[in-house]
């Protein structure tokens, strides 16, 4: 076998690199099927610029709550809170902005403070309290949600945002979406702590071993602490960047969103009971799927069926429990192709 | 095992609502409309015992939801199309433990993690749904609502097959083998295959189970209206979930017992009811709802066994 | 790897679904979008806007949010930019929110029209206005004072806190009220989630929290039937009124047993007729602004007031009339 071979055999084992092979068959076909000329003779479709643009514009909220959740699931956690935090610091922003006369960028720095804050619950309760973080994160599920319907009594939208505001949702800065950006920088950011610091490794002795990493001298407290905080800054960004997109601050905004982001990390690769996982697994699971939401609806055969949504949501399912057996399949097979060369016995049977 | 702090909070905070309902809202307590009020709720209860195994083993099923809306169409359809009700509620519950075997199995079976796996079903019985119905209502025949048994004595029985369900499971945990398999696999599975237990049968189960009670909770909710909403349920496993987890089912597995569970339950169906009664604007009902399920898991605080 | 290679199978049946399609025939494409798509209200419209596409001989496609999501409906318009569709109506579930992604696809030779729930006035041409937000809020509350003989407490059951139609209607009620009928009392207003089974629970408890409650108001389709059922158990027929914002179909049941008093809605049918009317006629520049009269189908004439077209007064449904309609 060739060296070549050899390499791709070798990296085909890697969970990234076959979701990668997804994300690009993913990407010819709706290049090919979702790319047309319509009935106006203008070139529209997946293969345009403008759409690939929209792709990344419509998963930028989404793909930040994935990037925070990744170190939260890494130490073995999780936070079911995060949409509720989008809608929560949505109202906080609006309320500061509208209600409390202060400017745009005043109002932006204190409902990142806010999401802190709320970040800083999780955390206390989850770090310092220890309590498990799935029921904490429910609490805050509802928590938040219901402070954001309380604060607005259900019924006040706040919209008329200033267009430089606006800007940060809705146009294009060196031929990327603005919020495009935003993200990028975010992904480096959490990748740089992930995978080149030493909370970034505490993270996941934490999730293999909350007591292995206590005996290790470890900060435990510290380093779960901020991972729930990070959680809750960045969910306060993506509620600016979701404000500005959509151009109105609303309590139901993110509705939902916590269970995508938690299905986009799981794809990626990251183990939901913790210490296995990668940034870039992360990042290519915010991929695959908003290529496949977006993409199968650039299909004009597709849309004539007038239910793109549902197929998607079909298929995203699908995707992620494939993927899954996929994985588990593997394992298996790996573990009995092991114990057959180990142990030859007088009985081979074929597989 | 031995502590009942939890039970002992949850009923406490309970208590402290039902006084201050029977002093400012009496009328609460009025028996025909505390009977609808649990009539209603019946359901929920059944669902949640099926959970509660389910998370006893350490597990956790998301998609109950989704299964509760394909049992509640199909039960509709089947009774529109005729089928007598003793025939559409083995059906329903049929079909529940289908649904709940297709988890149980990539779970124990793959080993694949349950969030992540009754995440994946409940997206995709929750589109195929949304795909097969369009959200139109099912309407039933006449005779369908409270089995053509009248409605107290309708709603009497859903009371009764509600509480038969409960002390069945709860006697089943404490006393039989079985049941004691249940905590078993929760606390250590590899402890238990060494004992000769087998884990992944005792989980297939609890899912099946699980589907089974969302099965008969979707029929004892269909009987209690002439119309079927393929909406219905959607959201009920985070209700189901906070009632177990509030009633002191540790999420790790291993620990807790139905009586918590059915004390969480009561605690966060009065909830909304009880504003009603005392006056409050609902728009605090999620906050408050929130911050009781906190206070309840506070009571956990400083507990080992279940930090992360 | 056979999830691999299943992908790739699958999405290989995608592309061979594509290429063995029909190609796009010349009829005009008319894309008419819900704010959500699972709701019986908009299934109605939908029934409506079929039968005009058959009269006219166009093409329909109908589309929507799940359950009502403002960016969902701002991704469906890019999806029908890329098909190159020729007409857009949109009942907007954000007015600001919408705008931007529909003059875009004006911007790429689309015209647009709104019905049921408008946007901004720059990001459509016209709109198909079946009732104002004030009609039904005037209409509701001076059927409710009627019943209650002017006085007396009522409760509302809306659908989530935070939809904005629901807002906008509750809004004009409370000004009916406090304009109007002095002796009557709003005592709750409680969410239903768009649930039936909800609304029902809610109404039982609202009945025995407000023992003096004389009637029940639904601003939600799903509710209403919901809060009859309630009164109907609790054995409170006549007592305790209901009424609300509803489709006949599902309704007609209580209506005819006696326990929901009356529904009010515009007919839903014939409003998703008049929009696939008017999407038609702007699209072949056959309706401009000026107009004062439209002629739609079957329904007639209809009134044009500057960049509205109207249905008219919202339908008051009862015991009578209600047999009469099938949605």
């Amino acid at each position: 076998m060739t060296r070549g071979a050899e390499l791709i055999r070798a990296g085909w084992r890697r969970h990234e690199v076959r979701l990668l092979a997804v994300l690009v068959a993913e990407w010819l076909v709706f290049y090919y099927c979702g790319t047309s000329v319509n009935r106006h003779g203008v070139v529209v479709g997946f293969g345009t610029l403008e759409r690939q643009g929209d792709i990344l514009r419509h998963s930028c909220e989404i793909g930040l709550l994935a990037l925070v959740l990744t170190p939260v699931i890494l130490t073995a956690g999780i936070d079911l809170s995060v949409g509720s935090l989008l809608g929560l610091c949505a109202v906080v922003f609006g309320q500061l902005w509208h209600d409390a006369g202060l400017s745009v960028g005043a109002a932006a720095a204190l409902t990142l403070v806010a999401g802190a804050l709320a970040g800083g619950l999780n955390a206390g309760l989850i770090a310092g309290l220890r309590l498990p973080p799935l029921i904490v994160t429910l609490g805050t599920y509802s928590l938040f949600r219901g402070l954001a319907e309380a604060l607005t009594r259900g019924a006040v939208t706040y919209t008329d945002f200033p267009a430089g505001f606006l800007a940060l949702g809705q146009d294009r800065a060196l031929g990327l979406p603005v919020q495009a950006w935003a993200f990028l920088a975010v992904a480096a950011a959490v990748w740089v702590l992930v995978h080149r610091t030493m909370t970034g490794r505490a993270f996941r002795v934490i999730g293999f071993s909350p007591e292995g990493a206590r005996y290790a001298g470890l900060p435990v407290r510290r380093t779960l602490a901020l991972a729930y905080v990070l959680a809750g800054v960045v969910a306060a960004l993506a509620a600016l960047i979701y404000t500005a997109r959509i151009g109105q601050a609303k309590a139901d905004a993110g509705t939902g969103y916590e269970l995508s982001a938690i299905a986009a990390v799981v794809l990626g690769g990251t183990s939901i009971f913790g210490g296995r996982g990668s940034v870039t697994g992360t990042l290519l699971g915010v991929a695959a799927i908003a290529v496949l939401q977006n993409g199968l609806a650039t299909i004009p055969v597709v849309i004539r069926l007038n239910a793109a949504g549902e197929i998607a949501g079909l298929l995203t399912g699908a995707l992620l429990l494939g993927a899954l057996s996929a994985e588990a399949a593997a394992k298996v097979l790996s573990q009995l192709r092991r114990r057959r060369q180990s142990a030859p016995g007088p009985n081979p049977v074929a597989p | 095992m031995k502590s009942y702090a939890r039970e002992l909070a949850v009923a406490a905070v309970l208590g402290l609502l039902l006084v201050v309902l029977a002093v400012w809202a009496p009328a609460f307590f009025e028996p025909a409309p505390l009977r609808s009020l649990l009539a209603r709720e019946a359901p929920t209860l059944v669902v949640a015992c099926g959970m509660a195994l389910v998370i006893l083993t350490r597990q956790i099923d998301i998609s109950v939801g989704s299964q509760f809306s394909a049992c509640s169409v199909a039960a509709g359809l089947l009774a529109a199309a005729g089928w007598p009700m003793g025939l559409v509620l083995p059906a329903a519950v049929a079909l529940g433990a289908v649904l709940g075997a297709v988890n149980g199995a990539l779970v124990a079976g793959l080993g694949l993690p349950s969030i992540v796996v009754t995440l994946a079903t409940m997206v995709t019985l929750r589109q195929g749904l949304n795909l097969a119905r369009q959200g139109e209502f099912v309407n039933l025949p006449d005779g369908v609502q409270w089995l053509g048994l009248g409605q107290s004595a309708g709603q009497g029985m859903l009371l009764l097959v509600a509480g038969a369900v409960f002390v069945t499971l709860a006697l089943a945990l404490r006393h039989l083998a079985a049941g004691r398999h249940v905590y078993a696999v929760g606390s250590d599975a590899e402890a238990a295959r060494l004992a000769g237990l087998r884990p992944r049968r005792v989980t297939l189960a609890a899912f099946m189970l699980l589907g089974a009670c969302a099965g008969l909770a979707a029929v004892m909710n269909v009987v209690q209206s002439p119309q079927v909403q393929p909406l219905a349920g959607s959201g009920l496993e985070l209700k189901v979930i906070a009632a177990v987890v509030v009633g002191g089912v540790a999420i790790s597995g291993g620990r807790g017992r139905l009586g918590g569970v059915f004390l969480g339950l009561l605690l966060l169906a009065f909830i909304s009811p009880a504003l009603t009664h005392l006056h409050i604007e609902a728009y605090w009902e999620k906050a408050i709802q929130g911050a009781i399920i906190l206070l309840a898991v506070l009571a956990d605080a400083g507990r080992k066994e279940d930090s992360p | 790897m056979k999830l691999f290679r299943g992908c790739l199978a699958l999405l290989f049946l995608g592309l061979l679904s594509a290429v063995a399609a029909p190609a796009a025939d010349a009829r005009l494409m008319v894309a008419l979008m819900p704010k959500a798509k699972g709701n019986a209200y908009f299934i109605s419209c939908k029934a409506g806007a079929e039968r005009a596409a058959r009269e006219l001989g166009v093409e329909l496609l109908f589309d929507g949010p799940a359950e009502t999501n403002a960016a969902k409906q701002n991704e469906i318009v890019e999806n029908w930019i890329t098909l190159g569709v020729d007409v857009i109506a949109v009942a907007a579930e954000n007015r600001e929110g919408i705008a931007t992604a529909l003059r875009k696809a004006q911007r790429a030779g689309i015209k647009v029209i709104t019905y049921d729930a408008d946007t901004l006035p720059d990001a459509r041409s016209f709109f198909v206005n079946q009732a104002t937000p004030e009609g039904i809020g005037q209409t509701l509350m001076d059927e409710a004072a009627r019943l209650c003989g002017g006085n007396g407490e009522f409760a509302i059951i809306t659908a989530t806190l935070t939809a904005g139609n629901q807002r906008e209607w509750q809004k004009h009620i409370e000004a009916r009220l406090a304009a109007k009928y002095p002796g009557m009392k709003l005592v709750a207003v409680r969410p239903s989630d768009d649930f039936k089974d909800r609304a029902q629970s809610e109404a039982t408890a609202l009945m025995s929290a407000y023992p003096k409650l004389k009637l029940i108001m639904a601003l939600c389709t799903p509710a209403v039937p919901g809060a009859a059922e309630a009164v109907k158990q609790a054995g409170k027929v006549g007592q305790v009124k209901v009424i609300g914002l509803g489709l006949p179909k599902e309704n007609r049941r209580y209506v005819q047993e006696g326990v929901t008093d009356c529904v009010v809605l515009w007919n839903t049918d014939q409003l998703g007729y008049l929009t696939a009317y008017v999407a038609v006629a702007v699209a072949r520049d056959q309706l401009k602004l000026g107009a004062t009269s439209f002629p739609a189908g079957t329904l007639g004439a209809m009134r044009v007031e500057g960049d509205n077209v109207l249905l008219g007064r919202p339908f008051v449904f009862t015991k009578e009339n209600i047999g009469q309609f099938e949605f």
